[in-house]
């Protein structure tokens, strides 16, 4: 990985069409200005990770496989922080 | 009763009470905003999360604590904010909020079903609105396994 100490106020240039500039920080938070052509995605990386995982999950939700997950879920009462009440199915 | 056709058990009816609504979706799902939560029986503590406007979106839930015993949620102010909750405060889990994380069953690339510690669902019960709140120090592929497996290693 490159490393580069920065500056607000300072940019950095990817290639010829990006620009990264650190435009405040302010503690442990920084804010970026970034000029970028509209054919590159642009988003905050853990939106991407949780975006894969959301993807992943729903895809992998078949009846078969309740049962198998249910034997890895130890019922522990004390900790079930699921609300009476909070549905009402009947099949 | 409303009924809704969900992707795993055919038509269920369901209450009112139980829809929740995520203002922005989830990502990968920004379009479905209204969400069920079922609790069906034989499958305790899991819960599913069924789009009301896409039978093939759901999800399969388990409760935050039940996943990891010692888990503990941070919300920023942007997720108090979305949630309608007063800045400086954390709701509390079973009582203001319901946090549950989300289930991918065991497959090729994964010998355990996982749960994703990183991204939990978490709901204001009270105001019946939903977010996906973003833990960086936590798993997204938490390997789910038996107390016997996990005492095993």
């Amino acid at each position: 990985m490159l490393v580069m100490r920065r500056r607000a106020g300072d940019s950095i240039l990817l290639g010829e069409t990006i620009e990264i500039q650190v435009l405040e920080i302010c503690g442990t938070r920084v804010k970026f200005g970034i000029v970028a052509p509209d054919s590159v995605v642009i988003q905050r990386k853990e939106i991407k990770i949780t975006r894969d995982e959301n993807i992943t999950a729903a895809r992998s939700v078949r009846q078969q496989d309740i049962s198998s997950i249910l034997a890895k879920v130890t019922p522990r009462p004390a900790v079930d922080a699921t609300v009476k009440g909070l549905t009402n199915v009947t099949v | 009763m409303p009924r809704v056709q969900t992707k795993c058990f055919d038509e269920l009816e369901y209450s009112r009470d139980a829809v929740f609504e995520f203002p922005t979706g989830v990502p990968g799902f920004e379009a479905e905003r209204s969400f069920v939560f079922l609790e069906l029986p034989g499958t305790h503590p899991l819960m599913f999360m069924q789009s009301l406007s896409r039978q093939d979106v759901c999800f399969i839930l388990l409760p935050v604590l039940a996943a990891d015993r010692d888990y503990e949620l941070h919300l920023l102010e942007e997720d108090l904010a979305a949630l309608r909750f007063p800045a400086g405060s954390q709701p509390q889990i079973g009582k203001d909020i319901l946090c549950a994380v989300t289930v991918s069953a065991a497959d090729s690339q994964r010998p355990h079903p996982t749960v994703d510690l990183f991204a939990p669902i978490v709901v204001n019960l009270k105001q019946k609105i939903g977010i996906q709140a973003v833990q960086t120090q936590y798993s997204a592929q938490h390997p789910l396994r038996s107390e016997e497996e996990a005492v095993a290693c």
